[in-house]
C-alpha cells in the first residue's frame, strides 16, 4: 500500500467462512485492529451454510465488518440462487456492498450476477474484475442496465475498459482495487491512470465511491 | 535491447487493429526496441494474405520480427505456407491460434506442421488459455511430442482470473524444458516471479498482446518484476533472442 500510495484498503480472507476458516473473523479483526485507520474487513461466507445470516450479523455487529465477499468458484452457489439471494438481502439490510469475484468462469459471469442483482435491486452488487479476461464488455452493459451495480478494475488488464466503463454508466459506479498481494497494487494504480480519466473522476473511482458506499453500512439492521 | 514477443499487425476480422506506425509509436512511447509481428485473422479469411503482410513490414522495418500464422485444418496446405511464410517471407516462427481458427492444439493433425517447425529450426507460439483447444495441458500434450521445438504459451499459460490455471501452466512448465511463457495479460505477478525463481528467468518472454493489451501497461508489467536485474534483462529481451534465434543471420532452413 505504501509503495503504491494507497492510503486505506477493503481486505478480506481466502478462505469462507465457517467452512475452511471457522475463526477467520477474529484473524482479521486482529489484523485489522492493529492499523485500524487503514483497513477496512469484508466478510467471505459460504451461503450453503445455515449459520451464514447469523455469523453476517456478528461480523457487521460485534467485529465491524463492512461488506460481504461471495466467490461462487469456491462454493458452487449461483449468485442467483436462494441461497446466496438470502445473503445478499442481509447485506442489503445492513447496507453493506456484496463483492462478487467476477471472471469468466461458471456461476460467475456478469450476466448471471445481474440475475441477483435484479431480484435484490436495493443491495450495492460488485462485480470484481469486472468481468476478468472475456467478460468485461458483458459487465459494463449489465452495470448500464442495473443501476445496483458496480464495477471493480483489479487484475483484469485493459486500462481502456476502465475508460470506457466511466464513460457508459459514469465514474460514481467504477471502483478500483489491487487484488494484491497476487497482483502488484501500484501496477493496478498505474493501469487506471493509463485510463484517462479527468482528475475528478479519478478522485470518484480512487477513493470517493468506496467511501461513500461504506460510510452508509449499519452495525445492526 | 528489449523485445516485444507478441504484437500484432493488419486489421482483424473482430474488429481490432494496428498498423506499422502504430506500432512503432506504442513501442517508441515504452522505449521497446523491436516487436514480433503476428499476422491478425483478416476479414477475408485467408491467412496467406496477412503473413504477406508481416513479411513486407519487416522487409521494410528491421525492428519488425514476422511470424507465420497457418490454419492446422487446412493440413497439407498449412505446411506449404509454413514453408512459403518462412522461406519468402522471412518468418521466424509460427503462430497458432487455436481460438480464432478452431482447432484443438493438442491434436495429432498438427503433427506435420509441428515437424517442418523442427527441420526449419523455428519456435511455435500459441495462443493459449482459450478453453476446450488451448489449455495449458493441451500445449504441454503439442510439447510432450515435440520436445526439441520451442513452444511459448502466449498470457503465462493460464488468463484466468482466478488463477485455477496457473497449477496447470506452473506443470506445464515444470515437465516440459521447451515451453515457455509470454507475459502478457498474466493473473497474478507473483505467478511470474514464482516462474522465474523456481524454474527459471530463461521461461519467460516479455509481450504485450498489442493492441488487444496495452502495451504501457504490459511493459510496466515485467519492469516491476520483483526479480533481479539479470533476471529481468532476460525476460525483456535476452530470452527472445535465444528463442526466435535473433543473432543468427542465417534464415531458418
Amino acid at each position: 500500500m505504501d509503495q503504491a500510495g494507497i492510503d486505506r484498503a477493503v481486505v478480506m480472507t481466502y478462505t469462507e467462512l465457517p467452512a475452511v476458516n471457522p475463526r477467520a473473523l477474529e484473524y482479521l479483526a486482529d489484523q485489522i485492529a492493529q492499523y485500524p485507520h487503514r483497513l477496512i474487513g469484508y466478510v467471505r461466507v459460504h451461503p450453503w451454510y445455515p449459520e451464514a445470516l447469523d455469523l453476517l450479523d456478528r461480523a457487521f455487529d460485534e467485529f465491524q465488518m463492512k461488506g460481504v465477499k461471495l466467490h461462487p468458484v469456491g462454493n458452487l452457489a449461483h449468485p442467483a440462487s436462494e441461497v446466496t439471494l438470502r445473503v445478499i438481502r442481509r447485506a442489503a439490510a445492513h447496507r453493506a456492498p456484496v463483492l462478487f469475484h467476477c471472471g469468466d468462469e461458471a456461476l460467475t459471469t456478469p450476466l448471471q450476477i445481474a440475475q441477483a442483482a435484479e431480484a435484490v435491486p436495493e443491495a450495492h452488487i460488485i462485480l470484481g474484475h469486472m468481468g476478468g479476461y472475456f467478460h468485461v464488455d458483458e459487465a459494463i452493459e449489465v452495470a448500464a442496465r442495473y443501476p445496483n451495480i458496480y464495477l471493480e478494475t483489479s487484475a483484469m488488464p485493459y486500462p481502456n475498459q476502465i475508460r470506457h466503463a466511466v464513460d457508459t454508466v459514469g465514474a460514481q459506479r467504477v471502483l478500483f482495487a489491487s487484488d494484491g498481494p497476487g497482483c502488484l497494487p501500484r501496477l493496478e494504480v498505474h493501469k487506471v491512470r493509463l485510463a484517462g480519466l479527468s482528475t475528478g473522476q479519478e478522485e470518484r473511482v480512487f477513493a470517493t465511491n468506496i467511501l461513500e458506499l461504506l460510510g452508509a453500512v449499519k452495525a445492526r439492521v | 535491447m528489449t523485445v516485444d514477443v507478441i504484437t500484432f499487425l493488419g486489421q482483424s476480422l473482430f474488429g481490432y487493429g494496428q498498423s506499422a506506425d502504430e506500432l512503432l509509436a506504442r513501442l517508441d512511447s515504452v522505449d521497446v526496441e523491436r516487436a514480433v509481428i503476428c499476422p491478425i485473422k483478416p476479414r477475408a479469411y485467408h491467412l496467406s494474405a496477412a503473413n504477406d503482410l508481416v513479411g513486407d513490414a519487416a522487409a521494410r522495418q528491421t525492428r519488425f520480427i514476422p511470424l507465420a500464422r497457418v490454419d492446422p485444418n487446412l493440413e497439407d496446405d498449412a505446411v506449404r505456407e509454413l514453408e512459403r511464410a518462412v522461406g519468402t517471407l522471412g518468418a521466424r516462427g509460427l503462430f497458432l491460434h487455436p481460438w480464432e481458427e478452431t482447432f484443438r492444439v493438442s491434436d495429432p493433425r498438427l503433427d506435420p506442421l509441428l515437424t517442418r517447425c523442427l527441420d526449419l529450426h523455428v519456435p511455435v507460439i500459441v495462443a493459449t488459455c482459450y478453453p476446450w483447444v488451448s489449455e495449458a495441458a493441451q500445449v504441454g500434450e503439442l510439447a510432450r511430442r515435440f520436445p526439441s521445438v520451442p513452444i511459448v504459451m502466449t498470457h503465462g499459460g493460464q488468463i484466468n482470473i482466478s488463477g485455477l490455471g496457473q497449477a496447470d501452466a506452473f506443470a506445464v512448465l515444470q515437465r516440459h524444458p521447451n515451453v515457455h511463457i509470454d507475459t502478457s495479460g498474466v493473473y497474478r505477478q507473483d505467478f511470474l516471479e514464482d516462474v522465474a525463481t523456481q524454474l527459471g528467468p530463461e521461461r519467460l518472454l516479455f509481450g504485450s498482446n498489442s493492441p488487444r493489451m496495452d502495451i504501457r501497461l504490459e511493459v510496466q508489467r515485467v519492469r516491476w518484476l520483483t526479480v533481479d536485474d539479470a533476471s529481468r534483462e532476460l525476460v525483456l529481451g535476452g530470452n527472445a533472442r535465444r528463442v526466435l534465434r535473433l543473432d543468427s543471420n542465417a534464415r531458418p532452413s
